[in-house]
This record gives structure tokens, C-alpha cells and sequence, in this order.
């Protein structure tokens, strides 16, 4: 054959492949790549191209003639026999998922001209280039359903495998992607500066350059020490039982304060919110009694209840009860009334408004709520624990003062800090982790 | 809000509901006195029967009755102590106040416009944060040489975090159209920071210091309580609010711990009030909406 007459073929090739469905889309450069991969067979009428049950290996393409194509009945297909003419692309088990065999029987009823492209080939090709590879595997999926009137189930195309891209890398792999990230960004060794710093600022004032009011101050040295000391000086470190007790029963006191708060603020919050004849009633003596600090309560609280342990459980309780119910009154006045309105429109009983409007809409408010209320309970037990009762980590920090320990006044604000910082954690991940549908909508929203 | 004003429905609801709370405390309180009655002699028994021994209703009936409040208050009113713990307490939250003011604002805007001092400064903070600021009641004792620095460095403390992160949030939060517009209409660095980013940074500004002052107010009653007052000045209560209530406690006149109370919320709830006016002056533009 001569180079001229072999460069019309392919031309004309590209020609019917263009106006192919699977192949409508594709770049020429792509297009062309493909055609090189094609074998172009001519079939004298009556051959038979595959039967069903054959194994799949290659794709077909009819360039002139017609072929009859009649899908086996198992595939309940709407219209299992086609007659197929120039354009028309078939044979494409060898890109199912599923299926490696073929589902018709494919015979030639005019002399034809036929491009076979090898299906595994094809694939290989589309995986260097998966963005435009993935549009023709979801057109050929769309054919097989629409022209081959195929059930979507079988329409499952062979996956094109990619290469990682940082726009589509997903749960586990984005978490991984984060850190790399985040250790590519300067923050992570700011962060170790300024750690650095502080804790080399406090190591040379105090142990090294013993500063006039410093040197008083437990150096950094002695507190690591102490804390990593299987044999304590002062009687605490991490080896201690004690220590893990103080840490526990503080946890208790927040733990049963903090429930206790959002059971009762959750439900007078949303009533406060919810009717405004119970908020004028009530209002007024909450907002009476919110300006007196919590602490001013600690003797008030010690004489009301004879037990320390309640004393100090109610102390911190009650801060986090007013900061709970004040922000899910906030929370449902900052419903939008229509929403209200819309609901009892349609016929909504007033529970029902309560139970599918006030609640989801006051939730996000309850959380924040929740969050501050959190804070406030560390807060307040610190200076409960201070001022009365026995064990816990305020406990730890006043006695320790009093009986001159002055490295377990550190390792017991640390230990604070800590302690409160994974509640703190705790409670928002479970707020954003609830609130996931909220997120969504903003982001719906293109808020 | 026309009803706000005297003689409207909601100014008589309030009234009724604090008309209410007042007498259901008081007939609480007296119950030290009415349970004794023999009409009340089932209720007694019905608590006896729960495991309580006391003459008294549980909680409620520990605490002194309103009447027997205003009666200790009439007495301290005149005492001169009495209004020194006023000042003493006004003058710490002050002097903490204004600290953390004068610290925590520069320090905010500094991590809010420099990227390097964000990197290298949050982190100790964030660090430091969580560690309530009555913890560090001990630690500033040993370090500070007079109890009235120690207590001043608590209550700035209880300010400091809150208008740090207040003031980092309100900068961050300044639409960046803003910059790109000075920016290109070629506005110097400090213009940007005098015309943009203060302005800005203003109305979270003014939050953050309500807040604070509220934790300023719980944080300086602890203190007082927790280092014993500091300075004593002439009669039983010379330190501070929160050391008058304290004093009053281990005193045992009960009532004077409702006035101590009291007065605490009042000048808690005066101080609020004042800042929101203030800060009402000083963001103009946001009254209009």
C-alpha cells in the first residue's frame, strides 16, 4: 500500500472515530493515538465476530457495512437486538468491570470495514492521560445504557487508575497530605522557636541568670525533674497514684457539673427562647443573678451545702449553667421567624415546631455554648478546689503552695492546662462532628 | 421597646418575677423558724426520713432570708470598710484592666499583622491559654514582691487572654478588599494599619473587653479570697469585695455575704454597662445599623 493511500485511511478513520460516541470529546492529539492502537479487518458477510460467553479482548468500531448485535437475554435488555452501521461502537465488554466475557453475539450482515482496538491497550493509553479518560469511560458507560438500552448494574466501566493529585486525595490520604503541608510551612519551626523561647527564657532567668524576683520561681529543670522523678521530692510526679487521682477527681467534679449544666441550661434556654411570656417571667431574675461571679458564691455555696464535694460540683455547675442556657436562648432567638411561620403554615403541631424547627436551628449556638461552658467549668473549679475541698488539681496548687512545694505548683498548672485543653477538644470535635450538616449548608449556601 | 419603661407589661412582669424569687427566698430562708411549727411537723418528717437532720429546709434554708440582708446591709453602709472594699476591688480590676489593655491590644495586632510573630507567638499562647488564670494565684505570690502586684497580675491575666484573641480574630476577620483597595490607591504600610486594620479590629476590640472585664471581676474576688485580702486598712473588711465576703464567712455573719454578693454583682453589672457605652462612643458607624 502506498504512504499516501495509508495517511486517507487513517484520516478517514480519525473521521468515523471522531463522530463516535465514546470519542466525541477527545483532544485530536489523544484521538490520533488512539486510532494507532486500532487494527483495521474487513468481514465478508455471515462471519462471526464474537459469541456470547466468548472472552473479551477487543473493541470494535464500525467504519462501513452493518453488523447484527444481539445481546443475550440475562442482560435484560429493552431492545436486545440491533442492527449496527458505520459509527456505531461495540464490543465493549472488554471495558466492563464486571464482566470479561461477552454479552452478545456479534455477526456481520454486509461486507464491513471494522477498526478492533485492543481493550487493555485502550485503557493503558486513557491512564496517561485520566482527566480526558475518564470522559470517555463515563460516554461509553452512558452509551452502553442509552443506545445498548443496558441496565445500568452491568454499565460499570473498568476504573482508570491516576496517579496522586494533590485536588483529589481523599479521607485518609488528605489527613497525611495536611501534615506534609503543614511540615512544608514555615509554622512548625516558628512554633518550635517560640517554644523555645519561652521555655529558654524561663531556664536562663531563673536557673541560670537567677534574676532578682525569678530566682524564687521553680526553674524549668527542677519541674521536669520533679515530675519525672519515679521517687518524688515533693510526693508528685507522673509515677505517683496520687497524681492520677487528683487529675481524675477533677475530671469527675467538671464531668458532673458540666452534664448537670447542659441538662438543665439546654431545656430553660430553649424555653426562654422559645416563648416570650416565660422570658419575661424568668428573664429577669436569671439576668439578676448572672453579674455575680461565681466565685463570690464559694462560701455561700459551702454553707448551703454541708458536703464540700457538692459545694465545689455546684460552684462549678452553676457558671456553666448560665453561659449553656443564655447561649441557646440566643440560639433560638436567632431563628429567622419565617421559618416559624412556614412550619405552622403547613400544618405543624406546636411540638412539632419545637422538635423540627427550635431545636436543629438553636443547635449550633448549644454548642458554642457548650464549648464556653466547658471553660468556665475549669475555671471555676480551680477556685473552688482552691478555697475548699479535698483533692483535684486546684487542691494540688493551693496546698502545694501552702507547704512550700513549689516545683508541684508548676506540674500542676501544666497538668490543668493540659487536662483542660483535651476536654475543651473533646467537646468542640463533637460539636463540629454534629454540626457537619450545618457546615454543608453553608458551604451550599457559598457562605 | 416602648414597654420597657415604667409602668409597661414587661417592666411589671420583671417586677413580679423578681417580687416572686425574693419571697420564695425569703419564706425559704425562714424556714429555720416555720418548720418548727407543729402544721409543718409532716415535712419535717418526710425530710428526716430522706436523711436530713437539720431544723431546715436543705440549701435554701442556709442562706439568709432578703429581710435579714437588707437589715445587715443598712448596717454596713455607713462603714467606712465597707466602701474601702469598693475601691480596693474597683481599683484592682482597674489596674488589671487597663494592663491588659495596654499589653493584650498591642500584642494581638502584632500577631494579627506580622506572620513570623503569629508563627512564633501563638503557639506559647495557645499553650499558656488553658491554664485557668486562678492557677497561677501561687505562682504570682511567690513571684511578685507586694500581694497587691500579685493580685493585679491575676486579674490581668483573666483579661489579657480574652482581648488577645479577640483582637487577633476582629484583625483577621477585615475584609482583604480592603488592603488590595488601599494598597493599589497607594497608601503607605502605617496607612493602612491607622485607616484599616485599627478601625477594623475596633468593634472586637470593645467585645473582648466586655468580657474580659466580666472575668476581671471573678478572677479579683478569688484572688482576694485566695491570698487573704492584701492590704488591711482600719476595721473587719479593708481588702476588697471579695475579701469582705470571705471575712464575713469565717466571721459567720452570713447576711454580710449576701451584701458582699450583691455589691459584686453591682459593680460587675456598672462596669459592663459603662464599657458598652464607651465602646457605643468609640464605634459610631456601628450604631447606624
Amino acid at each position: 500500500m502506498e504512504p499516501d493511500a495509508q495517511s486517507v485511511e487513517v484520516e478517514r478513520m480519525l473521521e468515523i472515530l471522531r463522530k463516535t460516541m465514546p470519542f466525541q470529546m477527545v483532544s485530536d492529539a489523544l484521538l490520533r493515538r488512539i486510532a494507532a492502537l486500532g487494527r483495521q479487518e474487513r468481514y465478508e458477510r455471515g462471519a462471526v465476530l464474537y459469541d456470547q460467553g466468548d472472552k473479551a479482548g477487543d473493541i470494535y468500531i464500525v467504519i462501513s457495512g452493518s453488523v447484527e448485535h444481539a445481546l443475550e437475554p440475562g442482560i435484560n435488555a429493552r431492545r436486545p437486538v440491533q442492527v449496527l452501521g458505520a459509527g456505531d461502537v461495540f464490543g465493549w465488554a472488554a471495558l466492563l468491570e464486571k464482566y470479561p466475557h461477552r454479552l452478545a453475539k456479534a455477526v456481520v450482515m454486509d461486507v464491513a470495514v471494522i477498526v478492533r482496538i485492543n481493550g487493555d491497550e485502550l485503557l493503558r493509553l486513557l491512564e496517561a492521560d485520566p482527566d480526558a479518560g475518564d470522559v470517555v469511560m463515563s460516554r461509553f458507560a452512558t452509551m452502553i445504557t442509552r443506545d445498548y438500552t443496558v441496565p445500568d448494574l452491568i454499565a460499570q466501566m473498568r476504573g482508570i487508575h491516576r496517579k496522586m493529585h494533590s485536588q483529589d486525595i481523599q479521607g485518609m490520604n488528605l489527613t497525611l497530605y495536611r501534615i506534609l503541608q503543614w511540615i512544608k510551612s514555615p509554622r512548625p519551626y516558628l512554633m518550635v522557636i517560640g517554644i523555645a523561647l519561652f521555655l529558654g527564657t524561663w531556664y536562663l532567668f531563673v536557673e541560670v541568670w537567677k534574676l532578682p524576683r525569678f530566682q524564687e520561681m521553680p526553674g524549668l529543670t527542677v519541674v521536669l525533674k520533679e515530675w519525672l522523678n519515679p521517687n518524688p521530692v515533693y510526693g508528685l510526679s507522673l509515677y505517683t497514684a496520687e497524681y492520677y487521682k487528683h487529675i481524675g477527681v477533677s475530671i469527675w467534679r467538671v464531668a458532673q457539673a458540666f452534664f448537670l449544666a447542659t441538662a438543665l441550661g439546654v431545656p430553660l434556654g430553649l424555653f426562654l427562647g422559645w416563648s416570650r411570656k416565660f422570658k419575661e417571667y424568668v428573664f429577669p431574675v436569671f439576668e439578676t443573678l448572672r453579674p455575680i461571679p461565681i466565685l463570690a458564691w464559694v462560701p455561700l455555696a459551702i454553707v448551703m451545702f454541708i458536703a464540700t464535694e457538692s459545694a465545689v460540683i455546684y460552684l462549678t455547675f452553676l457558671a456553666s449553667f448560665f453561659a449553656t442556657a443564655l447561649n441557646t436562648m440566643l440560639g433560638v432567638e436567632s431563628i429567622e421567624e419565617s421559618y416559624v411561620r412556614a412550619a405552622y403554615c403547613l400544618g405543624a403541631k406546636k411540638w412539632q415546631v419545637f422538635r423540627h424547627v427550635i431545636v436543629p436551628g438553636a443547635l449550633p449556638f448549644i454548642f458554642t455554648g457548650l464549648q464556653i461552658s466547658i471553660g468556665v467549668a475549669w475555671f471555676s473549679l480551680v477556685a473552688a478546689e482552691m478555697v475548699s475541698g479535698q483533692y483535684g488539681l486546684g487542691y494540688v496548687i493551693n496546698t502545694s503552695y501552702t507547704m512550700v512545694r513549689y516545683p508541684t505548683i508548676i506540674i500542676g498548672m501544666i497538668t490543668l492546662g493540659a487536662v483542660g485543653y483535651v476536654t475543651s477538644a473533646m467537646v468542640r470535635i463533637l460539636g463540629d462532628y454534629l454540626m457537619q450538616w450545618r457546615v454543608r449548608e453553608l458551604a451550599l449556601g457559598g457562605q | 421597646m416602648a414597654s420597657r419603661k415604667w409602668g409597661g407589661t414587661l417592666f411589671w412582669r420583671g417586677v413580679l418575677s423578681i417580687a416572686v424569687f425574693l419571697t420564695l427566698w425569703e419564706i425559704g430562708s425562714l424556714s429555720k423558724v416555720w418548720l418548727k411549727w407543729e402544721m409543718f411537723a409532716w415535712l419535717k418528717e418526710m425530710l428526716i426520713l430522706t436523711g436530713w437532720t437539720k431544723n431546715y429546709l436543705p440549701w435554701i434554708g442556709a442562706i439568709p432570708a432578703p429581710t435579714e440582708v437588707l437589715v445587715a446591709w443598712g448596717k454596713v453602709i455607713g462603714d467606712v470598710g465597707y466602701w474601702h472594699s469598693w475601691y480596693m476591688s474597683c481599683f484592682r480590676v482597674l489596674g488589671g484592666f487597663i494592663a491588659a489593655m495596654a499589653i493584650g491590644i498591642p500584642f494581638g495586632l502584632l500577631l494579627a499583622v506580622n506572620r513570623t510573630a503569629f508563627g512564633i507567638g501563638f503557639p506559647v499562647f495557645e499553650v499558656l491559654r488553658p491554664i485557668p488564670p486562678l492557677a497561677w494565684v501561687p505562682a504570682s505570690i511567690i513571684f511578685w514582691p507586694t500581694q497587691e502586684l500579685s493580685i493585679a497580675f491575676v486579674t490581668f491575666l483573666g483579661a489579657f487572654y480574652t482581648i488577645v484573641i479577640n483582637v487577633i480574630g476582629g484583625a483577621r476577620s477585615i475584609d482583604t478588599r480592603y488592603f488590595q483597595a488601599a494598597q493599589s490607591m497607594g497608601s503607605s504600610s502605617w496607612d493602612i494599619f491607622r485607616r484599616i486594620i485599627l478601625p477594623g479590629t475596633l468593634p472586637s476590640i470593645v467585645v473582648g473587653s466586655a468580657v474580659g472585664m466580666g472575668i476581671t471581676w471573678e478572677v479579683v474576688v478569688a484572688a482576694e479570697m485566695i491570698s487573704g485580702g492584701g492590704s488591711q486598712i482600719g476595721g473587719t473588711s479593708g481588702g476588697g469585695l471579695g475579701f469582705f465576703i470571705w471575712n464575713s464567712y469565717v466571721g459567720g455573719s452570713y447576711e454580710q455575704i449576701v451584701v458582699g454578693m450583691i455589691s459584686i454583682g453591682i459593680a460587675g453589672f456598672l462596669s459592663s454597662e459603662l464599657l458598652r457605652a464607651l465602646g457605643h462612643r468609640v464605634t459610631p458607624w456601628l450604631r447606624l445599623r
